[in-house]
């Protein structure tokens, strides 16, 4: 994955959990993540999954700890199923972090990006350089590169397809 | 340079003298999963590597004594569609011949804690709450429904070795002061992110005098600041615990070395606290229990993994003990397992909760994700777990307060939120 150019969906406040991403009741009903991707961010944003499909490769933003509180991977993959391409995040929770990138979705953080970047915005990530050039307001951002490690489960896809080529956990 | 507690274990599975950052590739003790996260694991584990392969669309699970599933968050079942999950689920588990808890065998924690977690292991779990059983000198951290299928099959994991903060408590606890209230501080100081990323090492003449139910309490809650993991030190109540379990000979002590390298440190006088509460919709919404003592509470909630122990039980039931639960107020009980039911059963306890008028449910998650207990709208909860996210409970019109036990069985009493210490 080299780059990425898309438009912002959503600015999103700090501290979004991920019972906010999917609420805990519709997920032990439902294993087919595109029926529950109807409910993403439904308490908080009732528009999103709508607003989502009329967006031309839709990129979320975010402030501080996107994706605190449980381990449910359903969080990112109802996101990845309304085909947002991309968060940039201040930063992210942990476990979200790593569910992100083992499901091939990059995440990147950026600082102050929640400040900088708007709604509508178009953005053009590059990976190697490190930068998203804001094309709406003629800006540019640094980022903090993506670790090896991710980026290689990036490029394969997420972690099940990065064990399948490489046989295992190789050191 | 001395070591913390996470970086010895890490340092001793990996083979490896690992610093804080590295990308270390481990191998797993113990994995575990539950029926909202294993049935994803599952399908990860049997599509993602299946595909164009043959030899791996055969591969079962790496150890199936090391993996461990568990029905206790939609538990006992509510509806069909669940049933079918945790029949998928199910079958899964008697195909590769998994540790396999049923509903109302209890909360998957208690279950590992119980049967399975020692120190010095490396235990993942598909729940983020899996930094419980750093209590008992474990790495233990919660990840993805992926990243538990990998484990599931090939008994490895890859890690960075956090960073650790200190969190020195000392001194004695004043009376109906417990480990949550301590945790709830601890959490409304530094913040839900005051500690991403990292080993949260709890510290302290106050957690050595602690018992493991209390240490239980606050490691359940260090993903609450952000932490990877929460951890206590190995010591003589770990091997008694473990022993109680018929597990002695799993003890080995584990301390940090006094050299140990902190990124970051908090110090904690365990005299000047006072039962918290933390106030709807963020868990480091944190104030002392007298600042509420209006508002009008319409279900009390007892349980979790947080505080549903014996230990926890009993404080409630000393409490409510010859006490009516206020009308207007629904109190809730959910032991988190079979054994402590059992117990609770056996010490009495039960009796009293039932005569005060609250309603024992069936070890699990229970009230706490609204899958089986929900609010209604507008209705306000005080709660025992650890979390008091809007929606938490099955409705994102209603609010939820997080206490310790003495604070929800004082409250159910008059009905409103309120402070132990003078009931
Ligand atoms: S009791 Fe609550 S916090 Fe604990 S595992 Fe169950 S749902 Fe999660």
């Amino acid at each position: 994955m080299n780059e990425i150019k898309g438009n912002v969906l959503r600015v999103f406040p700090k501290d979004v959990n991920t019972d906010e991403i999917i609420s805990g009741k519709y997920k032990y009903d439902e294993l087919d993540i595109k029926k529950l991707a109807i409910h993403a961010f439904e308490a908080i944003d009732p528009k999103f999954h709508e607003d989502a499909r009329k967006v031309k490769s839709p990129i979320l933003v975010a402030s501080e700890n996107f994706g605190c509180g449980s381990s449910r991977e359903q969080a990112p993959l109802v996101i990845k199923a309304c085909n947002i391409s991309c968060i940039i995040a201040e930063s992210f929770a942990r476990i979200f972090y790593r569910n992100g990138f083992n499901i091939g979705m990059p995440l990147i953080e950026c600082k102050d990006v929640s400040k900088k970047a708007s709604q509508g915005d178009g953005l053009e990530i590059d990976f190697s350089a490190g930068t998203i050039r804001n094309l709406s307001k003629n800006e540019t951002y640094k980022f903090k590169p993506i670790p090896e490690f991710m980026q290689k489960l990036l490029d394969a896809g997420g972690l099940m397809p990065y064990l399948r080529k490489s046989g295992g956990f190789t050191e | 340079m001395g070591k913390t507690m996470a970086e010895k274990v890490l340092s001793k599975k990996s083979g490896s003298d690992v610093s804080p950052g590295d990308l270390i590739i481990t191998p797993v003790d113990l994995v575990f999963a539950h029926d909202g996260t294993m049935p994803l694991a599952i399908q990860q584990m049997e599509h993602g590597l299946s595909k164009r392969s043959v030899e791996l669309s055969k591969r079962s699970v790496f150890d199936p004594n090391k993996v461990v599933g568990v029905c206790d968050h939609a538990s006992p079942s509510p509806s069909e569609k669940v049933s079918n999950i945790h029949n998928f689920m199910r079958k899964f588990a008697l195909e590769n011949r998994l540790q396999f808890f049923e509903n109302g065998d209890g909360i998957c924690h208690q279950i590992v804690l119980e049967r399975f977690t020692a120190p010095w292991k490396v235990i993942i779990g598909a729940d983020s709450h899996t930094c419980t059983h750093g209590a008992l000198g474990a790495f233990a951290t919660g990840m993805g429904s992926t990243d538990v299928a990998a484990i599931m099959a090939y008994g490895k994991t890859w890690l960075k070795v956090p960073e650790s903060f200190k969190v020195e408590i000392t001194g004695q606890l004043p009376k109906h002061v417990y480990s949550k209230d301590v945790i709830l501080h601890i959490i409304g100081k530094i913040t839900a992110d005051g500690a991403t990323y990292m080993s949260m090492e709890f510290l302290g003449n106050t957690v050595d005098r602690m018992g493991l139910a209390l240490r239980l309490t606050m490691c359940n809650m260090a993903i609450e600041a952000g932490a990877k993991t929460g951890l206590c030190k190995a010591d003589e109540r770990v091997r008694e615990f473990l022993e109680s379990y018929g597990r002695g000979k799993e003890y080995a002590p584990l301390a940090p070395d006094k050299n140990a390298a902190y990124t970051d440190e908090i110090a904690v006088e365990a005299k000047k606290l006072e039962p918290m509460v933390a106030f709807p919709h963020k868990v480091d919404n944190v104030a002392p229990v007298t600042q509420f003592e209006d508002v009008e509470l319409d279900m009390v909630c007892i349980g979790t993994c947080t505080n549903g122990r014996i230990e926890d039980l009993r404080v409630a039931a000393q409490i409510l003990k010859g006490k009516k639960v206020a009308e207007g107020t629904r109190l809730i009980v959910y032991p988190a397992s079979r054994d402590v039911l059992l117990q609770a059963i056996k010490e009495g306890i039960v009796e009293k909760f039932l005569q005060a008028g609250a309603s024992i449910g069936v070890p699990g998650c229970g009230f706490c994700i609204g899958r089986t207990v929900a609010l209604g709208d507008g209705e306000v909860a005080l709660s025992t777990q650890n979390r008091n996210f809007r929606g938490r409970m099955g409705n994102d019109k209603a609010e939820i307060y997080l206490c310790s036990p003495a604070t929800a069985a004082a409250s159910a009493i008059t009905g409103r939120i309120t402070d132990p210490r003078g009931v």
